[in-house]
């Protein structure tokens, strides 16, 4: 296994019974990148995620995270890890900074308390307040902290920003950038295509547990649909255009003007697009967005 | 573990200074009450006219008027049960609970092993219910010179040992329940179940000799109550403290090898029949 990789996954299955959550994930992760992990509810993101922490057992394949065995070395493993649940609960009657302060124990007290107090103050939480009286935005914020504080090798977060205000959003991902320039690896899930596409610096779209495309969030992108608008100089005949390998054709305004639908390659299209009187071409990028729901309908 | 058994220490605060106080007021009260019983012409004759099933479940009630019958008929023959559901809850809930919940989804990422966080925790409740007891002992100790039960610090100490194993025990069986059954609250249920059917099995053995067979079997029957008084049975007392580590290993076993459950996931499912469900 390769020393530079934070994660290396292979091969890695696991059931909850009949119902098989992951079939077979191969991921690399390397150190100090921002990896972001896309996928539908049900995919295997967080089963991923739990394996990686010992929390539950795979059925077979790999892991190593930082060079650890997690199921040999959970606690190399914890010791390096910072980790963010998707679904935070934590004990409802402790005020903030003595739920900190557990899990800074919980730490050996390898902690930075200056660096700690710091993250609160930098999102804006009120250390005093019994956790069951915060929102979700604030818990989130506790959760943000306990994963940070002790500046970890290795952040795992699912949903790093759920329940967070836009000013908030920003405020992590620059403590997210931060840390990465510091040498963190960040491994993350979300739903928000934007945090992804703004963030990571790979990206991996999983569907019913099989890692389905692995790439940097522009290749994604730009491997892709991609929507053309054709302007002609007079009418044309734009159904001409549906043969073209890859092409469809979305609409065309009375003949002079067509939206096109493109898959990959251009070059078929520009060539045939020669043979037509054209006056204008603009190319719409697709966001990572439409990238992300063409998988989900093709997968599905 | 240490962390850990200071967390628990701390979530468990409530219940030590509630039930503490609680029993040793009742055995500071029960104490002073010890000579009043002298005083009551025909107590004893009154005694015989109790149903003897009711009886059953105090051996020792004949003999109220002594230090050990009293004590164990006014605490040691009852409180198996009642600082037993304590117990179970506590255990039942001590580590399933807060997986149900959520909380320890997170306090696993944390570097802690799962045998740190099971012993501490488990150890956390053994420190709160020794505080729990002695805040009883105290309650019977203060007065014990004044009361006329004239028992010494060390002698009333003593039965108090083999109730603290038989707390332990049952606290052992509730957290072997939850590593086994889908939910806390089922474990609470079968293990409370154990207990209450173990206590009537006390009694109703002394009624029906054909449950005596039964009754050998469960942990109460090594249970001495208020007769240590006279002296710790230290033979069944390793059997009970036997039977009570083989339930926490067993569940410690369970734990290392648990997947732990995002909050609220998991459970028994019914298999699907065969037929049934709506055709269209």
């Amino acid at each position: 296994m390769n020393n530079s990789k934070a994660i290396e996954i292979r091969d890695l299955h696991k059931s909850y019974g009949r119902m098989k959550a992951l079939q077979g994930v191969n991921i690399d992760v390397d150190q100090g990148e921002i990896f972001g992990f896309l996928g539908p509810n049900g995919a295997g993101k967080t089963t991923t995620i739990r394996c990686i922490l010992d929390m539950i057992r795979p059925q077979s394949g790999s892991i190593q995270v930082m060079g650890y065995d997690p199921q040999k070395n959970p606690r190399a493993v914890h010791r390096v890890v910072g980790y963010l649940p998707g679904e935070l609960s934590m004990e409802a009657n402790l005020r903030v900074k003595n739920a900190l302060r557990y899990y800074a124990e919980l730490r050996g007290n390898h902690v930075d308390k200056d660096y700690m107090y710091q993250l609160a103050d930098r999102l804006g939480l009120d250390l005093d307040t019994p956790i069951k009286n915060l929102s979700k935005g604030n818990k989130q914020k506790v959760g943000l902290v306990q994963a940070m504080m002790h500046k970890p090798r290795l952040l795992l977060m699912d949903e790093p920003t759920s329940g967070l205000d836009p000013l908030m959003q920003q405020e992590v991902y620059r403590m997210l950038k931060e840390a990465k320039a510091g040498g963190t690896t960040i491994f993350f899930s979300s739903h928000i295509i934007n945090e992804v596409e703004s963030l990571a610096d790979r990206v991996a779209i999983i569907n019913q547990g099989v890692v389905i495309e692995e790439a940097e969030p522009e290749k994604l992108v730009n491997m892709e649909v991609r929507q053309m608008r054709v302007r002609f100089k007079n009418e044309v005949d734009t159904h001409r255009l549906n043969q073209v390998p890859g092409v469809s054709l979305i609409s065309n305004g009375n003949g002079a003007v067509a939206m096109l639908r493109v898959e990959g390659d251009l070059d078929n299209l520009i060539k045939a697009l020669g043979e037509f009187p054209v006056s204008d071409i603009s190319l719409q990028r697709q966001s990572l967005e439409e990238v992300f729901l063409a998988y989900y309908k093709t997968e599905r | 573990m240490f962390t850990e058994i200071k967390h628990t220490l701390r979530r468990m605060r409530g219940a030590s200074i509630g039930w503490g106080i609680g029993l040793f007021a009742y055995g500071l009260m029960m104490a002073n009450f010890f000579t009043s019983l002298e005083m009551m012409e025909g107590f004893l004759e009154n005694l015989e006219n109790y149903p003897p099933e009711m009886l059953a479940f105090f051996p020792n009630i004949f003999d109220i008027m002594s230090p050990i019958g009293y004590m164990d008929t006014y605490y040691f023959s009852y409180m198996t049960l009642i600082i037993g559901f304590f117990a179970v809850v506590s255990c039942a809930n001590l580590l399933v609970g807060d997986e149900e919940k959520g909380i320890l989804d997170l306090l696993v990422s944390y570097p802690v092993s799962r045998s740190g966080f099971f012993w501490g925790r488990l150890l956390g409740f053994m420190v709160a219910t020794a505080i729990i007891l002695l805040a009883s002992w105290l309650g019977w100790l203060i007065p014990a010179g004044s009361s006329g039960l004239n028992l010494s610090a060390v002698e009333l100490l003593q039965p108090f040992l083999p109730l603290y194993v038989v707390l332990v025990l049952f606290g052992g069986i509730a957290l072997l329940l939850s590593m086994l059954l889908p939910a806390a609250r089922m474990a609470t249920a079968a293990a409370g179940g154990l207990l209450l059917v173990n206590y009537l099995l006390v009694g109703l053995a002394n009624i029906r000799t054909e449950l005596g067979s039964i009754y050998k079997l469960t942990p109460l029957y090594f249970y001495q109550g208020g007769a240590a008084i006279e002296g710790i049975n230290w033979e069944t007392l390793a059997g009970l403290t036997g039977m009570t580590l083989m339930f926490i290993l067993l569940a410690w076993w369970r734990f290392l090898r648990r997947e732990i459950r995002v909050g609220g996931e998991g459970g028994w499912k019914l298999p699907k029949l065969a037929f049934g469900g709506r055709r269209t």
